[in-house]
């Protein structure tokens, strides 16, 4: 094992391999207080990539209702029992920006848990059986509550659930990756996409057992395991619609509900991806305790318990909800990125405009302008530009009755 | 209290790592990291011979295991103990304590028959929990003398030590009972893609439409033997030099057979003695080889290196060509 710095648990801990960080790395936000659970993402993805033979099972992105939902079923809960050491919390009284954001984590990751218990492995982890990986979408909006009688208010509904959308999360350090015995799994310096060579892998199912968000899948007809691609040609831009520029996913680019907004983490603090994870810290990594470092980013929901929220997305939680609640004027401009473009946005400008509106939410003073925000490209060249308030089009009374 | 534990854990944990890659970093002249180091005993080879006998015979047409099996019967068996593996992660296995090894050649092909007890048939490896029972034979390439000297790795064998491998799969061999010899999704589950429902008469089951869709498949794509149908063989034919680089030859020369009866394995692989294959051992009547052994026991999770291993090269001696 060689020591690596995992910046979501703010210290350093055990990885097979030493730290090489991407020269930018494949990343995205979920906004999970806008998802309707349409399941647009996940049926792109399928008719895109496990729509065949021995895929059935497959579904390398979903959707699931929380805390009842998941596929395969309890993957969080299983693997959060393997970690578990009496002693999972945060120390959050000192915090760096750089180096540990939310505190530091002192508990066990799935790799020091490995070591703890002895285990000889490198990773703890398991493999959900067949059957756990049937009906995708069980517990669907079922709502967790208490009492029968009971009804909800804000701020933190008794009775709730919320949706999470799920895909690889290609990882800094991927369980997958430490736990193939044969080197079959490499994460790309290029954008940090982890992929499983399909001619290297031999079916042992060690990334099935040891990814902690069960990602990686078996393909019985074929006999080797397979994953979520990040729809690498478009990223790369080989789609012939961005004409060369790097493109957003299918999951991504269909979302109805525009709640995804796909981008690379790099140091550019001018990059929405970034400013919003790294600067804002309005989103949030999904299980951060299991030590990976994902990179799929959530802004919690709102409505849902804290401690629950804290526990699948890190102390981070309650601040990120209270900028979600009450949106600076930069990070309303930000937000209003999601979904505006298919070419991947690199980099935003916001020219300001007048205030429309005032109000209190929660307490607290919150005002509206409506800004004129702008997304650039990798080549520098403008992709998008939208408003705060959307433009009113008043249609013409001949079109009335048409659609 | 606690941000002095804090402190130290932070910066302490930055001194220890120092302390601990310079350790590492020493240690990792000999070995990587997971892998612990081999004992001297592993470098000397067993004690008892494996004498592969001569024996002249007329080659049956069905090469299974019913109609070879009689040939064994003057050779002499040796047992091989087997174990656990625990030097390379991921460690496991355990639960096969020996098998037992004989040999013959006819002068053209060479026959080894190997045989352990498995109280569980596994022979599909279809769903996500199934492991298939399997065999190995291993040995060094080139002419090579074994000695504690020599420091040939019986595991895998090492950089610069390649070794040539003979890897037998009980699936592969269910694989060629069937139309297209590669054994369907369906056999395991018969309506799989409506939600694994057994009930062979749903309403949305479609095998026309499912099945004339071509297979997409980046395993096949990218020439995964392990992934295609029609491999017309049991055997894989592979090359390593240590842990982790297990390689399938592009040209495959092993084959083979076996059956499972009354909770024992037997499996027989055989091989022309000389191959073109530059990347195949080469076995010559009056010469001696060495070879070594792993046991898969897919019933307890066992592959990769999970396995149940001999930690001994075993001399294996061909007896001269004696046409009659």
């Amino acid at each position: 094992m060689t020591l690596v710095h995992n910046w979501h648990l703010g210290r350093r801990m055990e990885y097979p391999y030493f730290e090489s960080r991407p020269k930018r790395q494949f990343a995205a936000i979920f906004n999970t207080n806008r998802c309707i659970a349409c399941q647009t993402c996940t049926m792109a993805c399928k008719s895109a990539w496990s729509y065949n033979k021995g895929q059935e099972h497959m579904w390398w992105n979903n959707v699931e209702t929380k805390p009842y939902g998941g596929y395969p079923q309890s993957w969080d809960i299983k693997t959060l029992k393997l970690i578990d050491n009496g002693e999972n919390t945060w120390y959050t009284d000192e915090k760096d920006e750089k180096t540990s954001p939310y505190g530091v984590y002192e508990g066990d990751t799935i790799f020091e848990a490995a070591s703890k218990k002895n285990i000889n492995q490198w990773a703890v982890g398991y493999i959900p059986e067949d059957k756990e990986w049937r009906s995708p979408n069980i517990g669907e909006d079922v709502a967790k509550s208490n009492k029968a009688d009971e009804y909800s208010s804000l701020p933190e509904h008794s009775r709730w659930f919320f949706y999470i959308q799920r895909l690889c999360n290609h990882c800094t350090y991927p369980g997958c990756l430490a736990a193939c015995p044969r080197k079959a799994i490499y994460k790309r310096k290029e954008d940090g996409i982890v992929l499983i060579d399909q001619k290297r892998c031999r079916g042992y199912r060690k990334c099935v057992e040891q990814c902690p968000y069960k990602k990686p899948m078996y393909r019985g007809l074929t006999r080797v395991s397979e994953k979520c691609i990040a729809c690498y040609p478009r990223v790369e831009g080989k789609d012939p619609i961005t004409k060369g520029r790097p493109m957003e996913t299918r999951c991504m680019a269909a979302c109805v509900g525009q709640i995804r907004l796909q981008g690379f983490l790099d140091d550019n603090p001018k990059n929405p991806v970034t400013w919003l994870i790294r600067h804002d810290k309005l989103a949030l990594p999904l299980y951060p305790q299991f030590g990976t470092e994902p990179n799929i980013y959530y802004i919690p929901p709102r409505w849902a318990p804290r401690p629950y929220l804290r526990q699948m997305f890190g102390p981070g939680v309650d601040e990120a909800i209270d900028k979600f609640m009450v949106p600076s004027r930069e990070r309303l401009a930000v937000m209003s990125l999601f979904r505006m473009a298919q070419a991947i946005i690199f980099e935003y400008k916001i020219e300001e405009g007048p205030k429309v509106f005032e109000t209190t939410i929660h307490g607290k003073k919150f005002e509206m302008f409506n800004d004129t925000v702008i997304g650039y490209g990798e080549d520098g060249q403008e992709i998008v530009r939208t408003t705060i308030e959307e433009p009113v089009y008043i249609r013409d009374p001949k079109h009335y009755n048409s659609i | 209290m606690k941000k002095n534990y804090l402190l130290l854990k932070r910066y302490g944990v930055a001194l220890l790592s120092c302390a601990f890659l310079s350790s590492a970093l020493f240690a990792a002249e000999e070995t990587a990291p997971g892998v612990k180091e081999a004992s001297e005993e592993e470098f000397t080879p067993a004690k008892e011979v494996v004498e592969v006998k001569f024996v002249q015979m007329d080659r049956p047409y069905h090469l299974d295991v019913d109609s070879l099996q009689g040939f064994f019967k003057d050779a002499k068996a040796v047992t091989v103990p087997l174990q656990k593996q625990d030097k390379a992660f991921p460690n496991g296995g355990g639960s096969v304590s020996s098998a037992e090894v004989k040999a013959i050649h006819d002068g053209l092909t060479i026959y080894f028959k190997i045989s352990w007890s498995d109280s569980t048939k596994n022979a599909r490896a279809i769903a996500v929990q199934e492991f298939r029972d399997a065999v190995a034979l291993m040995f060094p390439l080139g002419a090579v003398e074994i000695t504690p000297a020599e420091h040939f790795s019986p595991r895998m064998g090492d950089r610069e030590k390649p070794i040539n491998l003979w890897h037998w799969k009980a699936d592969w061999e269910a694989d060629l009972l069937v139309k297209g010899e590669l054994e369907d999704v369906e056999v395991q589950y018969p309506n799989m893609h409506d939600d694994f429902n057994f009930n062979p008469y749903s309403a949305y089951y479609h095998r026309e439409l499912i099945t004339s869709i071509e297979v997409l498949s980046g395993g096949r794509a990218a020439n995964n033997l392990l992934s295609q149908p029609g491999r017309g063989r049991v055997v894989e034919d592979l090359n390593a030099e240590g842990f982790g680089t297990l390689t399938t030859q592009a040209h495959q020369d092993v084959n083979g057979c076996s059956k499972y009866e009354d909770g024992v394995w037997t499996v027989i692989m055989y091989r022309s003695l000389i191959t073109v294959d530059p990347h195949d051992v080469q076995l010559v009547p009056g010469g001696t080889t060495y070879f070594n052994m792993a046991v898969w026991n897919g019933g307890e999770q066992d592959r990769n290196g999970q396995k149940n291993i001999s930690t001994q090269w075993h001399p294996a001696t061909l007896e001269r060509v004696a046409w009659q």
